[in-house]
């Protein structure tokens, strides 16, 4: 009787080698002490004051770091095209065979004007309130996934889609542009960002402007990616 | 002149391709090669009135992000936006023929690719540094799974997937980067990296040995690059090899004079690149297909330039330039002439050479493998002569062995492609190429041949740009005294 | 006697050393992951644990217990005594390009297997010698 003893060399080798990797690292880190020095964040809060914007974090990510989120933008931009490049060979496929239980679809059809607008809400007030253009593109995006799951022959208007992503994006490189030319640092504050209007709905110059721009396109973005992702052909 | 236009123009080119569309069939294609163009020209008259130039976003470093143009990050603008503009026009005469499908998706990636490049050149702040390494890194992936066969797909989800652990463990040094020194600019870091303890110096420094290790296609971590050469398309292969990966190298030395000048593991990377060269050259001989032959001698090269770079002194680094110059045009030329080949034989293999009746692209191809080997006239030689001569001064003489070994292997296998291209036998139709390809190709030789007659015409600048990289003090004096 | 041991675990260095276990212990199973599995999803989803343990680390360890949130409100009136806002934003790009790049991974992967119905990452073999 021979049987042949399937030693999983593979798993005990993996583990060996992430362990010895982990307890590395880890050894490491609890060597290291963490000592409380003043980091560049502490120093950016010192000067947010002038901004005018409530939320730190909201400025950090739009006007401190703005190019990086503009980059990535871009990323999620190029993902997008990505995803639709690998998919566009299904376009006019069905997507569930049957059609989704009464109870579902009333229910979507109610709540996705209140998602909408509380995605459209966490978007505007991101420089007053935790949130922001990230935030509040993917509630939109959920509340179309919600859509997309409940009705078969929901389409997310594809015209309409490009054109707001196409908008938002060069509008943000735009205003990178103009506070090239305007005050000599690209995506500089050129707007009026008085430290008096904080707290209001518009204050922070570009802030705000940038973080809805950030929001459209996130939105739309999510919401072809959502798409892109659900429709196949069913009969493989 | 604001060197953020280089970063800029493409980007918005590539949101507001949807726009273009409008301008018609052509106007996608037409617009992205002029504004490539613009940009090579802008870069060009740059060269003439050479100094720092700091530009300035939102805020003043070192809180805020900053680009840095000095002669060392101009010579590379320069070097991409040629190449790419060199590639715009190639591809115009290509799509006459055999247009990629989704083309205009196609431009908007090629040109966040440049855009990308050029900002991970020109940036001086480690996350941004990141971001566009993100960018470049899903363009490249996007682009070489772009034919949608298995084999490009297979490609595009290798290279993505070694891109992603690559991600992780940059994120990880940034993080504890951060952690321990409080910010994120270049030249704040490189003058707190020393006051470190040794052992979160070492994690930090493995860190972001591995993050960049696997774009910079290093030895052990560049298993993946052939088989994703091989599954993409070749004028693809042309933007990975020549672009991307200079890019790369850059950020990767430019962050390690920053962080360890002089430091005790500059000996353990020589030799790194050096075993680096020797595999993959010997890996080289067994192969059958030009994609694969000529990834195995990008390995090969880059290993090259990685250990001359890591031996950091001035004559070094000025060798590296050259070879990096010579290196670029050189396989820009030679996987251009892959596509064509592969378009008119639909077959990459070395085989096929024997059929092809192109006497153009047949000396194209010698003059890059002249190059590529470092035998006169074309520019290799420069670079490898001077290469080998610092390695001689400094006494590195095993280091020495071991490249001139693998250049002689390398010489094995371009012996074989030569035979198989003059090789006497049966003729196919003869190769067309239209007008706008032959000066591309054209081009590139001239430059490799004219500048590797006289090198006295850029060796000026060159030595410049080295001694730039090299000078940390002053980096940080211009970005900590930079203000607006 | 509660009170004294839960007095002992709020030390800032305590907290640090929990956290970098935690942390450390999700990279690992990630990392196991990464090495051992050969569904292509699994490879992905395995990374993307990496990298939450990676962030986890990151905002665990930078934290200060005394320190408010980087935001006005509920009666701050000025920017003093809050939290670093730098790594909040860092980690909003980091999870948003993760989550691009998985997303990308995941298309590749479902039309990788339409072409030819495989999902091994080993036999993915179609080229190399």
């Amino acid at each position: 009787m021979n049987f042949k003893r399937d030693i999983p060399v593979r798993t005990y080798s993996g583990f060996a080698l992430s362990a010895l990797l982990v307890l590395t690292i880890l050894t490491i880190l609890l060597q290291s002490s963490v000592e409380k020095i003043e980091r560049a964040g502490d120093k950016l809060l010192g000067i947010n004051a002038q901004e005018g914007v409530a939320n730190a974090v909201t400025s950090v990510v739009v006007y401190f770091r703005g190019f990086d989120t503009l980059g990535e933008i871009a990323v999620l931009f190029i993902a997008a095209l990505g995803i639709g490049l690998m998919v566009s060979s299904h376009k006019s496929a069905q997507r569930h065979k049957e059609e989704s239980n009464f109870i579902l679809q009333t229910a979507s059809k109610l709540l996705f004007p209140f998602i909408t607008l509380f995605g459209v809400y966490v978007m505007i007030y991101g420089h007053l309130s935790p949130g922001g253009g990230f935030q509040g593109g993917v509630i939109i995006a959920s509340g179309v996934l919600l859509l997309l799951i409940s009705y078969q022959n929901f389409e997310v208007p594809h015209a309409l889609i490009t054109a707001l992503e196409t908008l938002a994006g060069i509008s943000y490189v735009l205003i990178g542009l103009l506070g090239l030319w305007i005050l000599d640092h690209f995506l500089g504050n050129f707007l009026p960002s008085d430290i008096s209007d904080m707290g209001m709905l518009i204050s922070g110059g570009i802030i705000p402007l940038i973080y809805i721009i950030v929001g459209v396109k996130v939105g739309s973005e999510m919401s072809m990616i959502v798409q892109n992702l659900i429709q196949r052909s069913d009969d493989e | 002149m604001s060197s953020i236009y280089f970063v800029a123009l493409p980007l918005l080119f590539g949101f507001a391709v949807p726009l273009l569309t409008k301008l018609g069939k052509n106007g996608v294609a037409y617009t992205s090669t002029l504004m490539q163009a613009g940009l090579f020209i802008l870069a060009s008259t740059l060269l003439i009135s050479t100094s720092w130039h700091v530009e300035i976003i939102a805020i003043n470093p070192p809180l805020g992000i900053s680009f840095v143009l000095n002669e060392a990050s101009l010579f590379f603008v320069t070097l991409f936006t040629l190449l790419m503009m060199s590639f715009s026009f190639y591809y115009m005469g290509l799509r006459k023929t055999d247009p990629y499908e989704n083309e205009n998706k196609f431009f908007i990636l090629i040109n966040m690719l440049l855009a990308s490049s050029i900002g991970l050149v020109l940036s001086s702040d480690i996350f941004n540094i990141y971001v566009f390494f993100e960018i470049a890194g899903i363009s490249a992936y996007i682009l070489s799974a772009y034919k949608k066969t298995p084999k490009a797909l297979e490609a595009g989800i290798k290279y993505l997937l070694t891109g992603m652990i690559a991600s992780v463990f940059l994120v990880f040094a940034i993080a504890l980067i951060y952690i321990h020194l409080g910010s994120l600019n270049l030249a704040v870091l490189s003058e707190h990296f020393v006051t470190l303890p040794h052992d979160t110096k070492f994690l930090i420094g493995l860190l972001l040995f591995l993050g960049f290790g696997f774009k910079v296609e290093i030895f052990p971590l560049n298993f993946w690059v052939t088989d994703v050469y091989e599954g993409s398309s070749a004028p693809v292969d042309a933007l990975f090899s020549a672009i991307v990966v200079k890019a790369y190298l850059f950020v990767f030395f430019h962050i390690l004079y920053l962080f360890l000048p002089n430091s005790e593991y500059a000996a353990f990377l020589i030799y790194l690149g050096a075993i680096s060269m020797l595999v993959a050259e010997i890996i080289a001989l067994k192969q059958s297909d030009l994609k694969r032959v000529f990834a195995y001698s990008s390995l090969g090269q880059i290993g090259f330039i990685f250990s001359v770079m890591a031996a950091g002194s001035s004559e070094a680094v000025t060798a590296a330039f050259y070879i990096v110059l010579a290196h670029s045009l050189a396989k820009m030329m030679i996987f251009l002439s892959i596509a064509s080949i592969e378009r008119e034989h639909k077959s990459s293999q070395i085989s096929t050479l024997t059929t092809l009746n192109s006497p153009f692209l047949k000396v194209i191809m010698v003059i890059a493998m002249l190059s590529l080997l470092g035998i006169p006239p074309p520019l290799g030689f420069t670079g490898k002569f001077l290469a080998l001569k610092s390695f001689t001064v400094s006494g590195e003489f095993i280091v020495l062995a071991m490249i001139i070994v693998a250049s002689l292997i390398e010489s094995i296998y371009y012996f074989k492609i030569t035979g198989a291209l003059f090789a006497k036998g049966e003729r196919r139709e003869k190769l067309s190429l239209t007008f706008s390809q032959k000066g591309v190709f054209g081009i590139l030789a001239l430059a490799l041949v004219v500048i590797g007659i006289a090198p006295w015409l850029i060796s000026g600048f060159v030595h410049d740009a080295s001694q730039v990289m090299l000078d940390s003090a002053a980096y940080l004096q211009t970005i900590l005294g930079a203000s607006k | 006697m509660m009170s004294s041991l839960l007095d002992w675990f709020i030390q800032p260095d305590v907290i640090t050393a929990i956290v970098a276990f935690g942390s450390m212990g999700l990279f690992f199973v990630g990392l196991f992951g990464l090495l051992t599995q050969r569904h292509l999803i699994k490879i992905f989803i395995s990374i993307s644990l990496m990298e939450a343990a990676v962030f986890l680390y990151f905002l665990g360890t930078i934290f200060h217990r005394e320190l408010t949130a980087p935001i006005l409100g509920d009666g701050h009136t000025a920017f003093t005594g809050m939290n670093d806002p730098i790594p909040h934003a860092m980690i909003l790009t980091a999870i948003v390009i993760g989550m691009a790049l998985f997303a990308l991974g995941v298309s590749f992967a479902i039309e990788y297997y339409k072409l030819t119905g495989r999902t091994d990452i080993n036999k993915m073999k179609e080229m190399g010698e």
